[in-house]
């Protein structure tokens, strides 16, 4: 048997906080942290509204100053949610208490799993300076180079920042990859990071899934594709019109349960199984059947050795665009039938970060079922009668069992699907 | 762990490298010892402090994808992928199929994208002329709304068109952990097949950081050679005369499977992939401990994993950038892992000869490690004159090596720490 493995440690940040208590607390009094964005001055811009963590400086997040001049903003926020979740857990002062041989062979088998979005498009502007000097002769480029950029830069630009630096902070060094796969990355980042745990390659594992989306390139980008509200975000409301972005990360940290019970640790909960497919139609394109996330939501409760009729609630992607609303509530009812659990999103709250969403709607999971409550969606005027009995409301609902599905989508019709238990059921 | 694990057949190859745009080609020329580094043709070098890199030469992807809309999507390095994917599924003789494509997998070790040149330049002209960024300006800046240049500049477009093109609609996902990137994504998708996500899996990297942003990146942290009046000579790994390496580009795809389900159809398999490890060094950005600390991990399991004892390793492909603290660290590592074996491994590095193709190497040398064991013959480890005395292997020196292989291993290691080590086995060797 594969051992089961548990969540023994959280940590978040987003625009409606900056721990799972803070972004719950949000979720749950229905404040959303969506706003006129900050950063820059958006006056004549088509959308102007993005969940944007407030404070000019994320920085101040992480106290090694020395990382500062290496990473990128997105990395700030990963290297904060990872270092709270590891906080949160006690490994730290556990590994403290043991003799250095046996602390070494703790850190040989806790491993890191890491899903980013994307590249930052700000990071690329750095070689503004050296083209204005080049004035387009490359000749110049190339001779003033090392004297207008940062000989940092690349370092500064890697997509495996947080994976490279939580490692040398933390001293840990068991198996890892960062997952580069847009909005399930953080996703995958889990689902990885577990099936790591129950194939016997780790004892433990860090899972953080993190993004920074919120720039100007970009926010025209995801507008020219018809991705984003003018308005607002309300997932599967008949008034929906698109997706606002978010920006933050997230962390669990993940145990097999005998490698938690060695540190008597409570824990949050149980990660059961995964799911991922894609619908291979293109990098945009998704079928409107729902056909890449009922296959995700089959394969997940598959790996959990359930059947639909176990989960209690389900944490819809709801990223609030049109198409991306409707087949993922046809998938919903594809797999669920007639019989679908309380569903709730989040993104409404925070917008949507992107890489970090799977992985931040997990932690807010784990925290509903901890307290045995479905949020409500309290964007929510009118379901979209097209989409069917859908049991989504303002108000919370109570779950029908201790188990929560977390459905998340990307680019590439990519689909997870990740299941999580309750830590209360361990004990019956 | 659940029972034994599922064997898994690599059944399919396809390269596009400095020394071929594909498998045959550059098989005869790493034979023959023949290098692929020259000087940059791309674009115009003249001004930087390297001038050479080790080019894909001569590739004209219209002869491989007629769909021009695909290519109109697809960065430099995505269709260096798309075209080793083809011929990978050609060699393999399968392809998904409506019946079983969410059974099909993708896992793809990915460069590190972003704008390429041209476009942060169109930015620049319209946006920053006098080097300060105006956002405001983007709004009537018609290149930079290009959705085109959008998607080529997402880490995950390279796997959505793979995707897109093979009909694959099973697990998918792009990894990226720097020069680690493609040995990792071969590990993980070997994985898959043995817990079960998958029967079938697309797995490499592809990479091409040869434009004058990736040139910059690696000019600017001073990581490569500035041998730029013998190319040839610049890739030397373990020579006491290194200075650096050599920016490469790349792709290279393999078709792994079920080792019963490949044995059933008639499959030719070129190996078992038989084991992965994979290790955090967590100790600087670049550079592992002088100790080979992580990359020993990286190697154990690999061998743990694959079940197999340090002397049956006849052949490592090392990761051997030509830097004098990576060449270091791995030849410790060596010493450390197989003891007094260490001296009876035949160990090259193939960037000697085909440069370093960051997050296509490690996808590129397993292909490498199935080829030498299909073929009996270790590459050569080219331009090592007078090898560094801290490097004392057993390396294939002036050509190429007869040998017949029981276990070929690969190693990568990335900027980052990330270390990956691969293990194939002879299929003769597979007990049946």
């Amino acid at each position: 048997m594969s051992p089961r493995v548990v969540v023994a440690g959280t940590g978040a940040i987003c625009a409606a906080g900056k721990s799972p208590e803070e972004i719950w607390d949000a979720v749950w009094t229905g404040r959303p942290a969506i706003r006129p964005i900050q950063r820059w001055d958006t006056a004549g811009w088509p959308t102007a509204l993005a969940g944007e963590i407030a404070g000019s400086d994320p920085r101040a997040l992480v106290e090694d100053r020395k990382v500062h001049r290496l990473v990128q903003r997105s990395d700030l926020l990963g290297l904060y949610a990872a270092g709270r979740a590891l906080d949160d857990s006690g490994f730290v002062a556990y590994r403290e208490a043991l003799e250095p041989p046996a602390a070494a062979a703790v850190n040989d088998r806790t491993g890191i799993y890491v899903g980013m979005g994307g590249g930052s498009y700000q990071t690329e502007y750095e070689f503004f300076p050296l083209l204005t000097t080049a004035n387009g002769d490359l000749g110049t480029f190339g001779r003033e180079l090392a004297a207008t950029v940062n000989p940092m830069w690349l370092l500064r630009s890697m997509p495996n920042n947080v994976l490279c630096h939580i490692g040398i902070r933390f001293g840990l060094k068991g198996p890892n990859t960062c997952l580069t796969n847009h909005s399930v990355s953080g996703s995958l980042a889990v689902a990885e990071a577990g099936a790591a745990l129950r194939a016997g390659e780790a004892d433990r594992a860090l899972a953080v899934g993190h993004d920074a989306p919120i720039e100007p390139q970009m926010v025209l980008y995801y507008h020219q594709l018809g991705l984003l509200s003018a308005d607002g975000l309300w997932p599967f409301d008949t008034r929906r019109s698109g997706s606002l972005l978010g920006e933050g990360a997230a962390a669990l940290f993940l145990e097999t349960e005998s490698a938690a019970a060695d540190r008597h640790v409570r824990v949050y909960g149980e990660f059961v199984g995964s799911g991922c497919t894609t619908e291979a139609e293109g990098l945009l394109a998704i079928r409107a059947d729902g056909d890449g996330p009922a296959g995700a939501i089959a394969f997940a409760l598959d790996d959990a050795g359930m059947r639909p009729a176990e989960v209690g609630m389900i944490v819809a992607h709801g990223s609030g665009t049109r198409e991306s609303d409707a087949s993922e509530a046809a998938a919903i009812r594809r797999v669920f039938g007639p019989s679908i659990p309380p569903v709730t999103a989040f993104k409404w709250a925070f917008g949507h970060p992107l890489a970090a969403s799977g992985i931040l709607d997990s932690v807010l999971a784990l925290v509903a079922l901890d307290h045995g409550v479905v949020p409500g969606v309290p964007t929510l005027r009118e379901l979209d009668p097209d989409l069917g009995d859908l049991p989504l409301s303002a108000q919370p609902q109570l779950p029908r069992s201790n188990v929560a599905l977390v459905l998340n989508r990307g680019f590439g019709g990519s689909s997870t699907a990740l299941v999580y238990r309750a830590a209360a059921s361990e004990a019956s | 762990m659940t029972g034994s694990p599922r064997r898994v057949a690599i059944t399919g190859l396809g390269l596009v490298t400095p020394l071929g745009n594909d498998v045959p080609t550059t098989w005869h020329a790493l034979l023959a010892g023949r290098s692929g580094v020259a000087p940059i043709t791309h674009f115009d070098a003249s001004g930087f402090p390297v001038r050479i890199a080790a080019e894909v030469k001569k590739l004209d992807p219209r002869h491989v994808i007629e769909d021009r809309k695909l290519l109109e999507l697809a960065d430099p390095s995505h269709v260096l992928g798309l075209i080793a994917a083809e011929e990978a599924l050609r060699d393999a003789g399968i392809r998904p199929e409506s019946s079983d494509a969410t059974r099909w997998a993708c896992v793809v070790g990915s460069g590190k994208v972003g704008l390429g040149y041209r476009e942060l330049a169109e930015v620049h002209r319209h946006c920053a002329p006098d080097g300060d960024f105006h956002p405001d300006r983007l709004l009537t800046d018609g290149f930079a709304m290009d959705h085109r240049a959008f998607w080529r500049s997402q880490t995950c477009a390279g796997l959505a068109l793979l995707l897109h093109r093979f009909g694959i609609r099973g697990y998918a996902t792009s990894v990226h952990t720097a020069c680690a990137s493609g040995s990792q994504a071969i590990g993980t998708a070997m994985k898959l097949i043995r817990r079960g996500t998958a029967d079938y899996v697309l797995a490499g990297g592809f990479d091409s950081m040869v434009n004058p942003i990736g040139l910059s990146s690696f000019c600017l942290l001073g990581a490569l050679s500035t041998d730029n009046e013998t190319p040839e000579r610049a890739s030397r790994p373990f020579d006491a005369t290194r200075n650096g390496f050599v920016l490469g580009e790349g792709a290279g795809l393999l078709v792994l499977e079920g080792w019963e389900a490949a044995r059933r159809r008639g499959a030719r398999i070129y190996a078992e992939l038989a084991g992965d490890g994979n290790s955090l060094s967590s100790y600087r950005i670049t550079d592992s401990h002088p100790s080979g600390d992580g990359p020993i991990q990286a190697m154990r399991q690999a061998l743990a994993a694959a079940g197999v004892r340090p002397e049956e390793v006849d052949y490592l492909n090392a990761h051997g950038t030509s830097t004098l603290m990576n060449d270091r660290s791995e030849c410790a590592a060596v010493r450390a892992v197989f003891g007094s074996h260490a001296g009876r491994i035949g160990v090259s590095s193939t960037k000697s000869l085909m440069g370093h193709l960051i997050a296509g190497a490690g996808a590129v040398e397993a292909a490498v490690c199935a080829l030498a064991i299909h073929h009996g013959v270790l590459p050569v480890n080219a331009n090592l004159a007078a090898p560094d005395p801290e490097c004392d292997l057993d390396f294939v020196r002036g050509q190429a090596r007869m040998r017949r292989v029981r276990v070929a291993i690969s190693n990568s290691f990335g900027f980052g720490g990330s270390n990956s080590c691969l293990a194939l086995r002879n299929p003769d060797q597979v007990e049946r």
